[in-house]
């Protein structure tokens, strides 16, 4: 370029020239570039329908890449389109090039396009070449592609369905799940399956339906294979077993399923016999989508597994054997061997033999008359793999021998006679069919020797008929057992009573180890203890067991055994100290397995002892009790079923006394109870009679009460007996009216109400005067005048229309004015009394009338029990208080058939003369008919304080009335007169 | 047909009625049961693969028993054939509901096959032997391997409901006779 540069300075007018030569010179170089890259040649295509891939070659000239179209022939869709490098085939320089179709290439025609490129060099397209589908005219029916494919799961596949000429496409379903469709060409449509789960074993169909017509394909869902755990042995030495799992369930079965091989050596699944010991083995498996190999390599007598013995025999004896069996192959001859024996009876063992060529063993320590159950299994000594199969069972039967010497022990019953008592021989003990027991009898005192057979199935005896046995009178009892090898040792056992008072006693509580019993080691204990338990309530039947336990023991816990616990029983424990000496009871226990209520109830008797009730009852007997008794409830039972608990007693209580009952009936239970609870209870009633020391109590008491306070009324009255007087009863004064009849009226309206004033039977008065009386206080009233009386109004008390007519009864009467009462704090009548304040009145003779009036005292008995006839004039008010004239009887002529009736009930008010003490109501009104006695209140006036009736007469009338108390203060306060 | 009722008991002709119900029950069920595990669709139209004249076509029972049992015996050979494909091509190793229906099914139509051979031989006919000479199936791939199982299984429903209409049809006829007299009523009425 310098040059050139150069030659463009030195020559000027040249320049143009040479720059046009020069740009003509490089496009004529270009030109001849464009023309060398070829067109590629010869294009051809291959396809491989079951891959779907398509290897297209051509010749290509000289260039290095080349564009490479696809297109879907009847749409002319591009499919693929890239720029290839090119690979040079080696068999004539042909250029190729593999594509792989995600659609079957059956689907529809491809057209494939090559042309040569050098950067932006191209080429002209070579012509097309086009892979004919299924979709053509020409094939007409339906179709479905691809068919019985396999494909490993999470993978996608698509689907195409070429429809029948003139029919209609409808859908496509993957099983049950309508797919998404997509055209490809005028009869081709496909769908694509993604990320595939595990098929069915018959695989997932793909249905493409048309109008009328049905077509599909099977697809198969799966894994690859993948076994596992490959290893190889031997058994005889010679030969290759080889072993293998499966691994990963490919869902893959029948013609599609994993095949496998060994050093090329079709296998079975999972195990594969090789006649050689190759020493390297390679396993192969293969199915559809995949394979997978596993290597193993072992020396043969590194693997070596024995196969079982057979043949298994034993030559019997009565304490042990010897088993004997063969081996299949003489190569073990040689082989050191190691071997397991299982030995089986009642429990099994297990005992390792080893030796070369191992083909017998010898088994001691073995039980006479046993049947045993023996198997073989063996493995390598050097070089232990693992065990060979067992030998099948092979059974043998030991040889008899004479028994063990049974264990012997006497139970004293409750009558004091003695049971000689042997536990049964097991079969482990008797080493045979027993034939029977000897037992034979020494007694000591009397030397003499008394020998029983007994039959295999007894295991005691009881010496009731033999001989009196006491604490000082012994014997010994020797037992033998005997079977068909001969006669056993003798067990001995000295026989004699046991005291068991002195052995303490004491509770044991039952645990899941059984009934713990423990006691104190003793030094001079040497021959061991021996403990016994049984029932409490023991019959002479009753089981019995015991345990020998050596001199050292301390403790030991009795569980279930020939004594079966029962729940509720309950159970005693002795420990004997040197039991087969002369055994010495040291300690006794009793417990329950478990503690109930009590099964049976109290007997309840119930007595009545003065005003108490004793309860009282028996034991409850043992066997009811079903639990140590923890006392006794005392329950009343109350109305309704309701329990009221009394009292708890302790289990020592058998009687209960409850005090202080009123008569009536009553109804108790006492429950006996455990930690358990109680039971039913014993119950029992009783009524109760009128105690007699009680009744007599309560009269001196109410008595005593009552003269106590009539002691201390009187005392106070006494002492206050002024205070009294003035208070309730003040002295009367005398009326003073000399000749004047006014005084009458005046005392008459001292009453309270309208006065009816009735002629009395007997007409003797006698007034007693008391000048000293103060008539300023007096309340006598005066009545006033006519005028003064209508005009002062007095309130609003009725007039007695009747009394006028009353007057004229008293033939003293001398004035008809209406006789109104007066009341002593009246104002109006305290001053209308003035002028007849000094008025003297003598009675001397009041006329008897059968019409004179009843005062009666309880105005409503009296209006009840004296109803007014027509001719008798009564009254209408019935002030039962004031004067009242000294009325014995009233015969009230013929219509009365007896006075009796009316008096009678009206004793208390009418009958008789009283004191003019009654204490009168301030309102008249309030002093009504229904007053029932007289009220406290204002005195009103005192006509008499003087009993105008003889002693006998008044006696009679205390009769009649002994709890008037106001006679009662008239008595008192006249006795207290001065 | 009335003579042929004659020589073979009415029991007889009613047991190999129940033996043809039979087959179609289970031949009802193994349909319901194949459809299920191979999500076929309810209205799936099947191909005909045997190709026998119907036996109302006959005129005598004979041809008629003749027709059926043939139709039977190639109901049979087809169903052994789609067993023996179905456990080449398609079977698991599990045992499956369907797999016990099939076996049933197998045996019971050939109980019917041999129970109408002995009506056809009762008939005067001759019974065929259980062996198909025609050119076993081969499929051209699975999904027409399942959809010729189904047609089987359609033939032989097909088929034990033409035996169940056929032997009715015959209990009918027979019923219509008149009781045959016994030959001692017959020697009674001659003294």
């Amino acid at each position: 370029m310098p040059r050139l540069l150069n030659i463009l300075t030195s020559k000027p007018n040249c320049g143009p020239v040479w720059v046009a030569f020069v740009l003509l010179g490089i496009s004529v170089l270009n030109s001849q570039a464009k023309i060398v890259l070829t067109v590629p040649q010869q294009v051809s295509l291959s396809a491989n329908f079951f891959s779907q891939q398509l290897t297209i070659s051509w010749f290509g000239g000289e260039a290095t890449t080349f564009d490479l179209i696809i297109l879907r022939t009847e749409f002319n869709e591009t499919v693929f389109y890239n720029t290839v490098p090119a690979v040079m085939n080696q068999d004539g320089g042909r250029h190729q090039w593999t594509w792989t179709s995600v659609e079957p290439l059956e689907c529809t025609s491809l057209s494939v396009k090559i042309r040569s490129r050098d950067g932006i060099t191209k080429s002209e397209w070579s012509e097309p070449q086009i892979l004919k589908g299924r979709d053509l005219p020409s094939n007409s029916v339906q179709q479905v592609y691809p068919q019985d494919k396999v494909v490993p799961v999470g993978g996608n596949t698509t689907f195409c369905c070429i429809v029948e000429e003139g029919n209609e496409f409808r859908d496509f379903l993957y099983g049950s799940i309508k797919m998404n469709v997509k055209r490809l060409s005028r009869r081709s449509y496909v769908t694509t399956a993604v990320n595939q789960n595990l098929s069915g074993p018959t695989g997932t169909n793909v249905l493409c339906r048309l109008k009328n017509k049905l077509n599909g394909s099977v697809i198969f869902v799966g894994y690859p294979p993948l076994p596992t755990n490959f290893e190889c042995i031997t058994n005889d030495l010679t030969s290759a077993v080889c072993y293998w799992d499966g691994g990963r369930v490919t869902n893959l079965y029948a013609k599609r399923k994993t095949s496998y091989s060994i050093n090329k050596r079709d296998c079975p699944d999972g195990k594969c016999v090789l006649p050689e010991w190759d020493g390297n083995w390679t396993l192969l498996a293969v199915n559809p989508l995949g394979q997978y190999s596993l290597t193993y390599s072992a020396e043969l007598l590194h693997r070596v597994v024995p196969v079982a013995p057979v043949n298994l025999s034993a030559t019997d004896d009565a304490w042990n054997t010897t088993v004997n069996w063969h081996w299949p192959y003489s190569s073990y001859n040689t082989l050191a061997l190691l071997c397991q024996v299982q030995l089986a009876s009642h429990n099994i063992l297990l005992r390792n033999f080893s030796g070369v060529g191992l083909q017998s063993v010898f088994l001691p320590h073995l039980h006479p008359n046993t049947k045993y159950r023996v198997q073989i299994q063996c493995g390598s000594l050097n070089h232990f793999l693992k065990w060979g199969n067992w030998s099948k069972e092979f059974n043998f039967t030991t040889k008899s021998y004479v028994p063990e010497a049974p264990d012997v022990w006497m139970f004293v019953n409750r009558d004091n006679s003695v049971r000689v008592m042997w536990k049964p021989l097991t079969q482990w003990q008797s080493h045979g069919v027993l034939t029977g027991y000897e037992v034979t009898l020494w007694s000591l005192e009397e030397n003499e020797n008394q020998t029983n057979n007994l039959s295999p199935k007894d295991n005691s005896l009881n010496l009731t008929d033999w001989a009196s046995i006491t604490a000082d009178k012994k014997a010994i009892a020797s037992v033998k057992a005997n079977n068909v090898k001969g006669m056993s040792q003798p067990s001995s056992i000295m026989l004699g009573l046991i005291d068991d008072k002195c052995a303490p006693l004491a509770q044991t509580i039952y645990t899941s180890s059984g009934f713990p019993l423990s006691w104190q080691h003793s030094d001079n204990s040497t021959g061991g203890y021996l403990v016994e338990w049984c029932e409490a309530v023991c019959t002479s039947d009753c089981a019995v067991d015991w345990i020998r336990l050596d001199a050292g023991s301390t403790h030991v816990s009795i569980k279930d055994s020939i004594v079966k616990f029962q729940p509720g029983v309950r159970y005693n424990f002795s420990l004997y100290e040197s039991p087969s000496v002369s055994p010495v009871l040291i300690r006794r226990w009793q417990g329950y397995i478990q503690e109930l209520p009590p099964s049976i109830s109290v007997n309840l008797e119930i007595n009545q002892q003065d005003c108490d009730v004793v309860l009282s009852w028996e034991e409850i007997p043992l066997a009811g009790r079903r639990g140590f008794l923890l006392g006794y409830k005392v329950y009343r039972v109350n109305n309704f079923s309701n329990f009221t608990l009394l009292d708890d007693l302790s289990p020592e209580m058998r009687t209960y006394t409850v005090k202080d009952l009123s008569t009536s009936t009553y109804k108790f239970t006492v429950k006996a109870y455990t930690s358990a609870g109680e039971d039913t209870g014993g119950t029992a009633a009783i009524t109760l009679k009128q105690c007699a020391d009680g009744l007599i109590l309560e009269i001196l008491t109410s008595l005593g009460i009552v003269t106590l306070l009539l002691t201390t009324v009187s005392c106070f009255c006494y002492k206050k007996r002024r205070w009294v007087k003035k208070a309730f009863y003040p002295d009367i004064p005398e009326p003073k009216l000399p000749g004047d009849w006014s005084r009458t009226q005046s005392l008459i309206c001292a009453f309270q109400g309208p006065m009816d004033v009735k002629p009395f039977p007997h007409s003797m008065v006698h007034i007693i005067e008391k000048p000293e009386w103060d008539f300023s206080k007096d309340t006598l009233v005066i009545i006033p005048e006519e005028e003064d009386y209508e005009g002062e109004g007095i309130g609003d008390e009725p007039v007695d229309t009747d009394e006028p007519q009353l007057l004229r009864y008293y033939n003293q009467v001398v004035d008809e004015r209406p006789i109104r009462p007066r009341f002593p704090d009246s104002s109006v009548s305290s001053s209308s009394s003035v002028d007849s304040a000094n008025t003297d009145v003598t009675y001397t003779g009041i006329q008897t009338s059968h019409s004179s009036l009843v005062f009666p005292s309880d105005s409503q008995g009296f209006s009840e029990g004296f109803q007014p006839h027509s001719g008798l004039s009564l009254s209408s008010r019935n002030k039962g208080e004031g004067y009242h004239p000294q009325m014995h009887s009233v015969t009230l002529g013929g219509n009365l058939a007896s006075p009796e009736p009316i008096v009678e009930p009206h004793a208390v008010g009418s009958e008789g003369y009283k004191p003019q003490n009654s204490w009168l109501l301030d309102s008249p009104t309030e002093g009504d008919e229904n007053s029932p006695a007289p009220s406290l209140g204002s005195p009103t006036s005192v006509a008499s304080t003087q009993f105008l009736l003889p002693d006998r007469e008044r006696h009679e009338e205390k009769r009649q009335q002994p709890s008037s108390a106001a006679n009662w203060f008239t008595n008192l306060l006249s006795s207290a007169k001065p | 047909m009335g003579n042929v009722m004659m020589a073979v008991s009415r029991t007889k002709v009613t047991a190999v009625t129940n033996l043809a119900a039979l087959v179609e029950h289970e031949c009802t069920n193994l349909l319901i049961l194949y459809r299920k595990q191979e999500n076929l669709p309810e209205d799936m139209e099947s191909d005909r693969l045997v190709f026998i004249s119907h036996p109302s076509s006959q005129l005598d029972t004979k041809s008629k028993l003749q027709s059926l049992h043939t139709g039977l015996g190639k109901c049979y050979s087809l169903l052994e054939r789609a067993i023996a494909l179905e456990e080449e091509e398609l079977d698991g190793v599990e045992t499956t509901e369907y797999k016990n229906t099939r076996g049933r099914l197998k045996g019971e139509l050939l109980n019917l096959l041999k129970s109408t051979g002995g009506l056809l031989k009762a008939a005067g006919g001759k019974p065929i032997k259980v062996l198909d000479d025609s050119e076993p199936y081969q499929p051209s791939n699975l999904f027409h391997l399942k959809l010729w199982v189904y047609s089987v299984l359609m033939e032989v429903k097909f088929w034990s409901s033409t035996a169940i209409a056929l032997l009715r049809e015959l209990q009918a006829v027979a019923a219509k006779e008149p009781p045959k007299k016994s030959k001692k009523s017959t020697r009674s009425t001659r003294r």
